[in-house]
């Protein structure tokens, strides 16, 4: 049973007691210590035994644009640009805002372009000039 | 060859992690049980970075118990959790003197 928004509310709040909140505001510091050093160098996808809040399960289905990022990145694989180690490092690379803060298929999708750059196979200005093609096409705000 | 037989008590080694990894920080400096072997494949430091000619070494699961690993744990005490690692990450438990 998924608890009420106002149980979900204390949990937080306990957890977040458990695990204040670092005050010291990252900002290019001019030194770190090495402990500082440990945690950030933490790798991100590495989750298990890290305090956090329980968040509401979902049971949605794909949706096609899931799908078809599911079926490209297969495809990328079976001709040789990656494999799903691969993956799943560079999405460690994109650091821990982008990680977070992309739906799942969100991250394989935003990796699946970075390393087609990063590789060589298209050029960031390509893959810009599509997107930009394509929100035109859609009729999309800028 | 393989270095590790079903049975045989595994530790993970602590050792420095970066970029990536399949080894959880959960388990490193753990001991645990092997309970069962997997093929040998190319190991995820070095497939993560395509390099298909890498190493390629056994994995194992290993079962480690659930008071092991955490310590505040407050399920039952058989309570365990399966992982699997690659032969690299393994070393012998030291001897122990308890049971």
């Amino acid at each position: 049973m998924m608890p009420s928004p106002s149980e979900l509310d204390a949990l937080q709040r306990r957890v977040l007691g458990l695990a204040p909140e670092p005050a010291a505001r990252l900002d290019s510091p001019y030194w770190i210590t090495n402990d500082s050093y440990a945690v950030l160098r933490h790798v991100l996808h590495d989750v298990g035994g890290q305090p956090d809040a329980p968040v509401p399960y979902l049971d949605k289905e794909e949706a096609d644009w899931e799908l078809r990022t599911y079926v490209l990145c297969e495809v990328l694989a079976w001709r040789g640009v990656w494999n799903s180690e691969v993956r799943r490092r560079a999405e460690n690379d994109l650091g821990a805002t982008l990680y977070y803060g992309l739906p799942y298929y969100g991250r394989w999708i935003t990796v699946a372009a970075k390393t087609l750059v990063d590789k060589g196979l298209v050029t960031v200005s390509e893959l810009a000039a599509k997107i930009d093609e394509v929100r035109a096409r859609h009729g999309a705000g800028a | 060859m393989r270095r590790f037989q079903i049975g045989d008590r595994v530790s993970v080694r602590d050792a420095t992690t970066l970029f990536h990894h399949r080894t959880q920080s959960y388990v490193r400096g753990r001991t645990g049980l092997v309970v069962e072997h997997r093929p040998e494949w190319l190991i995820p430091e070095d497939e993560a970075w395509q390099r298909d000619d890498g190493r390629v070494e056994p994995f194992y699961v290993v079962r480690f118990r659930q008071v092991d690993l955490w310590p505040n744990y407050t399920g039952l005490e058989s309570d365990t959790v399966e992982t699997e690692v690659a032969e690299g990450w393994l070393v012998p438990a030291a001897e122990e003197t308890t049971s």
